[in-house]
Parts: C-alpha cells; structure tokens; sequence
C-alpha cells in the first residue's frame, strides 16, 4: 500500500498517510467548498489502510482553520477508526484559538476516539 | 456616460462606512476563492487581533460559501454582493443574495431556529447535524454552515427578504461580532 501526500494550496491541506508509520497527518487550511470530492481519495485509503492497519495509528490534525464542509469529512474519517484499537487523534491549535480547542472536544464526544491536544508554537 | 462625481461619492461611502472589503457579482466556486484570498489580505490589515480575525474569516468563508453552493443560478439576477465592515465596537460580515421565493418560508425557519438558540443551543444543534451527516450520502450541510456563523458570532443573525418580482426575493444577510471579547 502506497503513501498519500498532497501538498497544500491557499484552500487546501497539506496531506499525508503513511500506512507503514500508521500516521496520517493534515496541516494547514482546509476550506475547499467541495470537500466531499476534494477528500475522497483520502476516506478510499482509509478503507484500504483499514483493512490492515499497523499496531498504532495516529492521526494528527495540525489545522489552523477549516471550513464547516471539511467538519464533515473530518467526522466521516474519525468515524471510520471507530472500534478499532489503539488509534490516537493528535489535535493542534494555537494557544489563543479556544474555537479550535473546543472543537477538538466536540469531534472527540462524537466520534469516542482518544484525543491528545496539543498547542501549536 | 456615469457622472465621474458618483465614483467618488461611492468611494467616500465605503470609506465613511469603513468597509474592509466590498464585492458586487457573480460568485461561483473560484471567484469565490479569489474573494477570499483578498477578504484574508485586507483582514490582515485592517483588524489587529488575531480572534477578531478569525472569527471575520470564519464568517466570510461559509457566507461566500453558501452563497456559491446553495444559490441557484438566476439567470435574471447573476450577482450577489458581499462585504466587510465595522461599525462601533462591532465588526460585521453581510451579503446579499437573489433566491426563488419558494425557498424564502424554509430559510427564515431556520434562521428564526437558531436565532431562538442560547450558545449552548447552537453547541448541540452543530454536534446532531455533524452527527447526522455521516447516515446521509450527498453532501448537503443542512445549514451547518448557517449554525456556525452564529456560534462565531454570538450574536442574532440579521436578516431581509425583499420580493424583487413574482419570481424572486432578494435575501439581505448579516453577522456582526464584538471587537474585543465581553469579558467574562
């Protein structure tokens, strides 16, 4: 199975999905207005990945923004990890970006997955 | 030929009203990206703190964006207007857009729905639409975008429909937020 790497545009993340490390990474801004196509690639190699995950899987989102329609792709990929085990969410912001924060915990309610929150420096 | 003493009228106007960014037309998917990467340019200038900037950005992106996605192409009336400004200690982000009239009675339920909500109101309603998304293939946001202006906002979303023929309704839209966060 094949790394992903996109790199990012003013509307779009950086990506990448190591299936080997198990680390799937999304930095940057995400607002495209069409996410559900933009991230399709991205929930087709999860379902791959899933198929044989690595022992540990972390999913690290380093986003200083993103739009309400990349919200929705976000719970669909937390989704896919659900009962499956030893998967830790690595959620970044900025100190002063309590919006961030709380929207980390609001994912982490929903999708009952292990979160870390980290701050940006 | 347009009185050359209207342009500066207009500018003095958006000057007087200090706008941070005005667009009037049309407003498809990439237009809409060009809007905002000079929405983001212009809020760099022109607000000083980082929150107040976020929150303005936030705001603009799912505006722009519901505009653009949800609009109807009218061939009538192609363009919409969208704008930036501050007045007080209050910033606000409006828009105006043409929509068909059948869709004025569902719009302004849901904007009286989330008006009527208290922040931990909106909190919950963001969670149950998230929720409910992933049992629905198509990927309609069921006026996410809409709850999450009024989070940033924290304040009642303003809104108009003006009936511009039998057809259609020109829909005035605006959210403003505090400068400096109320102290808790």
């Amino acid at each position: 199975m094949e790394n992903l790497i996109r790199i990012g545009s003013p509307e779009t993340p950086d990506i990448s999905l190591n299936p080997i490390l198990g680390r799937l990474e999304f930095s940057g801004k995400s607002l495209p207005e069409d996410s559900a196509t933009f991230f399709k690639p991205v929930l087709a190699w999860i379902d791959e990945y899933l198929a044989e995950p690595v022992s540990n899987t972390e999913i690290e989102i380093k986003l200083d923004y993103f739009n309400t329609s990349t919200s929705l792709v976000l719970m669909k990929v937390f989704n896919k990890f659900q009962e499956k085990e030893n998967v830790v969410v690595h959620w970044y912001h900025f100190p002063e970006d309590e919006d961030m924060l709380e929207s980390g915990k609001e994912f982490q309610v929903l999708s009952k997955l292990n979160f870390e929150y980290h701050e940006f420096h | 030929m347009k009185s050359l003493n209207s342009i500066y009228e207009l500018h003095k106007k958006l000057e007087d009203d200090q706008i941070i960014i005005a667009y009037e037309g049309e407003l498809n998917p990439q237009i809409t990206n060009s809007v905002l990467a000079l929405t983001e340019k212009n809020l760099d200038k022109k607000i000083p703190t980082t929150q107040a900037r976020r929150k303005a950005f936030h705001i603009a992106v799912e505006c722009l964006q519901n505009i653009s996605t949800h609009s109807e192409k009218i061939e009538k009336y192609p363009n919409s207007i969208f704008l930036i400004g501050q007045e007080g200690d209050e910033f606000f982000v409006s828009s105006g857009n043409v929509i068909n009239s059948d869709k004025v009675g569902s719009l302004q339920r849901r904007l009286d729905q989330i008006n009527n909500l208290d922040k931990e109101g909106l909190k919950q309603l963001h969670m149950q639409v998230i929720k409910e998304s992933l049992l629905k293939q198509e990927s309609s946001n069921a006026g996410l975008g809409l709850i999450s202006i009024a989070r940033k906002s924290g304040k009642k979303i303003g809104y108009q429909f003006v009936e511009m023929d039998s057809e259609n309704s020109f829909f005035s839209f605006q959210a403003s937020f505090l400068k400096e966060p109320e102290a808790v």
